[in-house]
């Protein structure tokens, strides 16, 4: 079994507005699968259906290699979760939440509450009633719940909202431990992609309820390619010089007065000088990184612009 | 099943409904020696006249006490679950939705049970104790009236702990403590209350029936609970 999580053509409407369509996306045992999309994609809804909280209307979903019942339980035994923002029985302290959530689980090695408090830095506050807990607190405390029984799943929905700077850091820190050294496999939602880039080794990006592409960030890495962008008053005088004399094939007009060349065996200075020696006009020479970022903003621009998205990205 | 139930007190701190169950015997008891004091002294027109009316109405008055209790347990356990979101964190435990709801219910029905016939037992035999010494109630204690009232009281207990259980039917559309406490009190308004000495539960069938419609509503309420979309 190499596939945790495989669905098939999963979908969820409410009456007619459709929330999740045909989703086909496959999650590798081991791996940090980040799940892109602005808000409201749908996302959430998904994970939620790897639960069984919401039931899809249409396709399946297997999990740990076996088909996801609609009234099965026992696979939430090897799970994980967090979705949106976590829930507690606000008048109990974080330890008895804990202790509640162990029971359920039917998890009972001792030592497993405090290791995960100390996994996610939460430290001398286990005593206090969660409800005087603050929001960054409440999310280290329900990533501490989602992993202190070692699952072989772990679903976090926006696990680092609500955290400064440093959490988020020290949460990216956690993650690649969880699979590195727990072998979990996580699946981590965000419309924040330079989140998910630092830490997925594969990324879906889902937007308005589909799911645009599934990649693995090693394939990404390697098809952003550099290249040097050339700024001149006179592209079409630039572009014969660069065909003509020095017989670079692998360039294109990036519009206005840009021109990209890929070329990978030329340098910056080759060409700064060959273009000049002919005189062309030459404004600017740089090397450029075509980002991710880009990469992203093309395949949601496929269907229209998308504001949430595109300040998400930015 | 019964390490559900225990969890369900573990998290609820039960202790609470305990003492507040002990506060319910003191006020009742207090209420019922009010009348007791005031009325039975009259002898122009005295409120019992007989030991079975007496004990009638301990009865009555325990139950529409602690059908409106049951309420308050089924808002805490059941609705306020639902509304502060923790029903679907307890859904995605490795537990059968209907065992987890069922473990809730089966609290509620023998805590309103166990609270009427223990309070029946007590007040009952607090009261035929303070006649002996007072005597404003002109009877005797005989066996066959204690076992006649015992069978009494159980019965309406079973009754009263599936009537207890109807609000829920009706808090639960949406998710409504307010409601539920309602129909609590609208119930014991419809059963309990006494006419000139008649009242609807003075015909077991009529509070039997609306025990087993309580059970039965229920059960409806949550026969496609882990069928449909818990959040």
């Amino acid at each position: 079994m190499t596939e945790i999580i495989r669905t098939r053509l999963l979908s969820k409407s409410y009456g007619k507005s459709d929330v999740v369509t045909n989703v086909s996306m496959q999650v590798r045992k081991g791996e940090i699968y980040g799940f892109l999309g602005p808000n409201g994609a749908g996302k959430s809804t998904v994970m939620k259906m790897l639960l069984n909280l919401v039931k899809p209307t249409g396709g399946e979903i297997e999990l740990f290699g076996e088909r996801l019942m609609p009234t099965a339980v026992e696979p939430l035994k090897r799970i994980g979760q967090m979705i949106e923002t976590p829930v507690f029985y606000e008048k109990l302290t974080a330890q008895q939440n804990l202790e509640l959530h162990a029971e359920y689980m039917g998890y009972y090695r001792s030592g497993a509450i405090k290791e995960a408090m100390e996994m996610v830095q939460l430290r001398g506050v286990e005593g206090k009633p969660v409800k005087q807990y603050s929001l960054g607190m409440r999310q280290r405390l329900g990533i501490a719940r989602a992993i202190m029984t070692k699952p072989e799943l772990l679903l976090l929905d926006e696990p680092i909202n609500g955290l400064d700077p440093e959490g988020i850091q020290e949460m990216r820190v956690l993650f690649r431990r969880l699979r590195d050294e727990y072998g979990i496999t996580l699946l981590i939602s965000s419309h924040l992609l330079a989140e998910v880039e630092q830490v997925a080794d594969t990324i879906g990006v889902i937007d308005r309820g589909r799911l645009l592409q599934e990649v693995s960030m090693e394939s990404i890495r390697r098809s952003t390619t550099n290249y040097i962008e050339i700024t001149t008053s006179d592209p079409k005088l630039a572009a014969y010089v660069l065909e003509d004399k020095l017989k670079l094939r692998n360039f294109k007009l990036a519009g206005g007065n840009a021109l990209r060349v890929y070329d990978a065996s030329v340098t910056p200075e080759e060409l700064s000088k060959g273009l000049i020696l002919n005189d062309v006009p030459v404004e600017s020479i740089n090397r450029r990184h075509h980002s991710l970022e880009d990469y992203f903003l093309e395949l949601t621009r496929g269907g229209g612009s998308h504001d949430a998205f595109n300040q998400a990205g930015a | 099943m019964m390490h559900l139930i225990k969890l369900e007190l573990k998290k609820g701190k039960m202790t609470g409904f305990l003492w507040g169950s002990v506060l319910t015997y003191g006020i009742m008891i207090g209420f019922l020696l009010l009348i007791y004091m005031v009325e039975g002294s009259s002898q122009t027109d005295p409120v019992f006249v007989s030991y079975e009316e007496m004990l009638g109405l301990i009865d009555t008055l325990v139950r529409a006490t602690f059908i409106i209790y049951a309420s308050a347990l089924l808002s805490r356990l059941i609705i306020s679950e639902f509304r502060d979101k923790t029903m679907a964190l307890l859904f995605t435990y490795p537990v059968n939705r209907k065992k987890l709801i069922f473990a809730k219910l089966s609290i509620v029905f023998s805590w309103t049970f166990v609270n009427i016939v223990l309070a029946n037992a007590i007040m009952g035999a607090l009261f035929l104790a303070v006649n002996t010494k007072m005597g404003y109630v002109d009877d005797t204690i005989t066996t066959e009236l204690l076992y006649r009232h015992g069978a009494h009281v159980v019965m309406h207990a079973i009754a009263a702990a599936g009537m207890s259980l109807l609000p829920l039917a009706v808090g639960m559309r949406k998710k409504s403590i307010t409601s539920t406490v309602i129909s609590s009190v609208f119930i014991v308004m419809v059963v309990c209350s006494n006419n000139m000495g008649f009242s609807l539960s003075s015909i077991i069938a009529i509070p039997l029936s609306l025990g087993v419609l309580g059970v039965l509503l229920t059960y409806l309420s949550f026969r496609n609970i882990d069928k449909v979309d818990a959040a």
